[in-house]
């Protein structure tokens, strides 16, 4: 029961740990530097303590100071309480949704099962899709509390834009949930122990339509128009400034992470290394009975899971700043005339090839 | 540096493989990340060997780092020093006809053995425009436009009238300046 306990609390710490302290004042950092490096510039580099800049690493320590400091500012005709809830509300479920992603195995420590996932759920991609869509609560608060006709312009967009796209996402994955024949992540994952059993080699098209709608879902560009800094000021957190302005881009950032960690657990074998299986590697370390094998193996696959995440962050990161945005009108026809249609296509071909044995069950 | 002109195709129907969106976009990023990988290689390779040539970023770190003006760069008109320790000029006033803004005066003489020389050679640098006539009228190589653009600014006009003393710059140091003047007269097309 302690121990039960204890595992929980660590991986919860773990999860929080890298997604806040981590991955998201890191991302800050990797937008301004990657972006700066792909248009043959520079990038932030004049922040520095004693002479050392870091490459730029304390631009991310001068912001955080500057906007914990700043006024928090809210306008004439808010909501008040809306306006407060709605960072929170648009950062919490991007955290929470990470709560059903596997980053590890299982393992045996000292006659102890661990389970590296905070909870396995047997619906984890219903979970995550369900949680993922609360996100636009926040979104649409931000903008209607405002009292700003650009903050509003913003949410209306992102509320379209967002409950479109979940549409799509939720069936570019049933394709991949028929051929493992699970909801639960955690199975998906156990399910890939060979390269050939990775998602993305029958599911590529699934990859794609799903990589599309999440960054959709995530309103970064090319589908920012919720934002569009040339139209609507800063969209929907136009009026939020200091900590809570942080929150949204926490929010966007811990998305891209989510974003990130589900494509490599569904997709591209979660923890699971190309051409060793996890019984393979705890037995090259000696043994399913010692438990510094199992360790060793722990630490190797945490290692793999977020080497392999941090690889398509940086997909995720060349392709908002390769593609310009989109036109509203053409975010919805994309999303409706093309994106669900493609998905609905996909369904059936996986169906049909499942159903004559052309594409492998698993 | 060679300069080579890229034909854009625009204003043409896209073809279903371009509407499909994919190919266009994988395109579109190999083409930033071959610039980020070739702007990362260059950045480390800078970072090796402390050469900024090996920086493929044009980015100069202003103050740090001095800015070298291409070589038909007119900065300040400064008077040749030669070798011998003597100024080329020999007080012609060519360059005092030739200038625009009128901004050389010069008060000629002659040394004991008869060669002339500038006894006072004022360049008003309030008035100079930069023109470059000084240098082109110039049959002795004695006024060159120098690639100094540093200073040329005060709070005193007085202090901006600039007397020989001030404008007499060593010959080595011109040298590259003086080599592309002749092959600009001369007509060669060698840089």
């Amino acid at each position: 029961m302690t121990a039960a306990l204890v595992e929980t609390a660590l991986k919860i710490a773990f999860v929080f740990g890298l997604n806040l302290s981590v991955f998201a004042p890191i991302l800050g950092w990797v937008e301004r530097k990657q972006s700066a490096v792909m248009q043959d510039r520079i990038g932030a580099n004049r922040a520095d303590i004693l002479g050392f800049t870091i490459i730029g690493l304390f631009h991310t320590m001068s912001d955080t100071i500057k906007l914990v400091f700043k006024e928090d500012f809210i306008p004439r005709g808010a909501d008040r309480i809306m306006h407060t809830a709605a960072p929170a509300l648009a950062l919490i479920p991007a955290l929470v949704a990470f709560t059903v992603i596997p980053f590890g195995g299982k393992y045996m420590l000292w006659g102890h099962q661990v389970n590296l996932v905070v909870a396995d759920l047997d619906v984890g991609v219903l979970f995550v899709f369900a949680i993922s869509s609360l996100a636009a609560y926040g979104v649409v608060l931000a903008g209607w509390s405002s009292n700003n006709n650009w903050s509003f312009l913003g949410g209306l967009r992102a509320a379209a834009q967002m409950f479109s796209y979940e549409v799509a996402m939720g069936l570019t994955i049933m394709g991949l949930v028929m051929y493992y024949q699970s909801l639960s992540l955690v199975t998906i994952v156990a399910k890939q122990d060979s390269l050939l059993h990775w998602g993305i080699v029958w599911h590529w098209p699934a990859f794609i339509l799903y990589f599309t709608c999440a960054i959709a879902e995530n309103k970064r560009t090319p589908f920012d128009a919720p934002e569009a800094e040339s139209e609507l000021v800063a969209g929907y957190f136009t009026e939020y400034s200091g900590m809570k302005f942080i929150m949204f881009w926490m929010a966007e950032f811990v998305e891209v992470v989510t974003i990130a960690a589900l494509c490599v657990v569904m997709f591209f074998g979660g923890h699971h290394l190309p051409f060793i299986t996890d019984a393979g590697l705890i037995d090259a370390f000696g043994g399913t009975g010692s438990a510094i094998a199992n360790l060793l193996a722990m630490a190797i696959h945490i290692v793999t899971f977020i080497l392999k995440v941090i690889v398509l962050i940086f997909f995720q990161m060349t392709i908002r700043w390769t593609l310009p945005r989109f036109r509203y009108d053409h975010v919805m026809a994309l999303g409706w005339k093309m994106v669900l249609p493609a998905s609905l296509i996909w369904i059936f071909i996986v169906a049909v090839a499942l159903l004559t044995g052309a594409m492998p069950r698993l | 540096m060679a300069t080579t002109i890229k034909k854009v195709r625009r204003n043409v129907t896209l073809t279903l493989w371009e509407q499909s969106y994919v190919p266009e976009v994988l395109r579109g990023m190999f083409i930033t990340l071959k610039h980020f990988f070739v702007n990362l290689r260059g950045l480390a390779l800078e970072l090796v060997t402390g050469d900024r040539r090996d920086r493929k970023i044009s980015t100069i770190y202003y103050p740090e780092e001095p800015v070298i003006p291409p070589i038909a760069y007119r900065g300040r008109p400064v008077l040749v020093l030669g070798a011998d320790g003597k100024e080329k000029c020999v007080a012609c006033g060519l360059c005092e006809a030739a200038c625009p803004p009128q901004c050389i005066s010069i008060v000629g003489g002659e040394r004991g053995d008869g060669e002339r020389y500038p006894v006072r050679y004022t360049l008003d640098g309030t008035r100079c425009i930069f023109c470059g006539r000084c240098e082109e009228a110039c049959p002795k190589e004695a006024i060159v436009m120098s690639d100094d653009w540093s200073g040329l600014c005060g709070y005193d006009r007085s202090k901006m009238i600039y007397e020989k003393e001030n404008l007499l710059v060593p010959e080595a140091r011109l040298a590259r300046r003086m080599a592309f003047m002749r092959d600009k007269a001369f007509g060669k097309d060698r840089y």
